[in-house]
């Protein structure tokens, strides 16, 4: 059996191991659009930031690759998928057959289509190159503005800020992280990322890159301008569907598969970023190894269910841990909410609790108790007992 | 001896199996791993993990 990859992100690469785990015999090609071996993108940041030099960005060596007998090649994005022939075609319009295939093709970075975007001085950051670019830039200009106070736009912040540039972070939002905090949290990183010398303006909606060929400033809705020489705009990814949707498969926001990953082709599934199952995309780490691994099962004919990831992001911040795990914004419905705060060591920690379990929860400066409280949600403990204790430091969870 | 969890991938490095694919015997504690050790699942380093408890 062949089976073709288009993609070599992690999904692709766990896909790939453990279709190798799983059989010593199946052909495994991946086509990579990059011409750099995996890389795990938060390795982006720490190269950015300088806490790590090039080399270490990589995962696994060429002789993994051989020695797992993973065919990668890099440098070779795919043109088009056939679904009747069952090959994809390259970009020389070499032909290749599959027998299964995985689209793995993941996402870029979103531009709003504000005026000038693609003055000098914009950037992204999703890719090697692109880093490479930001790292040159930084030579010669050193005050940015970082478009979006996510969880990209605040690492990006940090990490420019360490290379000794003058950087502030602009939100659409009414506060940072909006998909992972809620307002009380987000005061306190705020405060703490502050305190480092990283401004923060919310409210911002960027309309124009101003300058004439080259960045000096931005203007957003409602008139303000700041001045600035670079920014880097990190405001969400949309989906490669391209390919997918241009060759049949069924797209929305993402490339749609059921329950087993598998699109609306049956010989074709999907993984990582590029995914929409039951409506949700994840575009994080552990959704795309998850997504990975079952893949490699069904694609063998061992019914594996994918029932969807709770989404959890744990990040550092200014030095601050960040574990932000399911539903922590919760609107209408009966759930109970419980808070614990220490406003001058950036500790933050809430929990959000419907019918006695905890289907929520914000931990914020301090990672001790953040694995238990993991635990309790996925396993959807009941701790009705435990509400308001439960974020006392030093808690026992043995009691539970 | 205390397993650690890689928060990028969920990777549990458990000290009594060591990570012997990659030079590391069993029995060695996460503090002892080299500065350039990388999680076998997704090679994000050791920075990116959190202890177990």
């Amino acid at each position: 059996m062949r089976v073709i990859i288009i993609g070599n992100g992690i999904s692709g690469i766990i896909f790939s191991k453990t279709l190798r785990e799983l059989d010593k015999k199946v052909e495994i090609d991946v086509f990579a659009k990059e011409k750099y071996h995996y890389y795990p993108r938060p390795n982006l940041i720490e190269f950015l930031a300088g806490r790590i030099p090039y080399e270490r960005i990589f995962a696994f060596s060429e002789d993994w690759y051989k020695e797992q007998n993973i065919n990668i090649h890099l440098n070779k994005p795919v043109k088009t998928i056939h679904l009747d022939s069952q090959e994809i075609k390259q970009q020389n319009d070499k032909r290749e057959k599959y027998d299964k295939l995985l689209v793995a093709s993941g996402c870029f970075s979103f531009v709003p289509p504000f005026k000038g975007a693609n003055k000098k001085g914009v950037f992204t950051l999703r890719t090697i190159d692109d880093a490479f670019e930001i790292l040159k830039s930084l030579e010669n200009y050193r005050k940015v503005i970082i478009i979006g106070g996510g969880v990209l736009g605040l690492e990006t912040a940090r990490a420019l800020k360490s290379r000794g540039a003058a950087v502030e972070v602009v939100e659409f939002f009414d506060r940072l992280l909006p998909r992972q905090l809620d307002s009380q949290g987000a005061s306190i990183l705020k405060d703490q990322i502050e305190k480092i010398g990283i401004k923060v303006h919310f409210g911002m909606a960027t309309e124009e890159v101003l300058g004439q060929k080259e960045m000096k400033g931005l203007r957003f809705k409602g008139g303000k301008e700041l001045e600035a020489d670079m920014s880097i705009v990190a405001a969400g990814v949309r989906s490669y569907i391209n390919i997918a949707k241009e060759s049949g498969l069924k797209t929305d926001r993402g490339l749609v598969v059921n329950d087993y990953l598998q699109t609306t082709n049956p010989a074709v599934y999907g993984a990582g970023d590029v995914i929409q199952h039951k409506g949700r995309m994840y575009g994080i780490i552990p959704a795309a190894f998850n997504q990975a691994q079952t893949a490699a099962y069904n694609i063998f004919g061992q019914e594996k269910k994918y029932e969807g990831t709770i989404p959890s992001n744990t990040l550092k911040v200014v030095g601050l841990s960040v574990a932000s795990i399911g539903l922590v914004n919760p609107e209408e419905g009966n759930y109970e909410e419980f808070r614990k705060e220490n406003r001058e060591e950036g500790v933050y920690k809430k929990i959000v609790v419907q019918d006695g379990t905890i289907v929520g929860s914000i931990w914020m400066g301090t990672k001790e108790g953040v694995n238990e409280i993991s635990r309790l949600i996925s396993q959807k403990t009941n701790i009705k007992k435990w509400k308001e204790s439960i974020l006392k430091d030093n808690f026992d969870f043995s009691v539970l | 001896m205390e397993k650690w969890e890689c928060t990028s991938c969920g990777y549990i490095y458990d000290p009594e199996k060591g990570d012997p694919e990659n030079g590391i015997n069993p029995g060695t504690p996460f503090e002892d791993l080299p500065d350039d050790w990388v999680c076998p699942q997704c090679g994000v380093g050791k920075d990116f993990f959190q202890k177990l408890s």
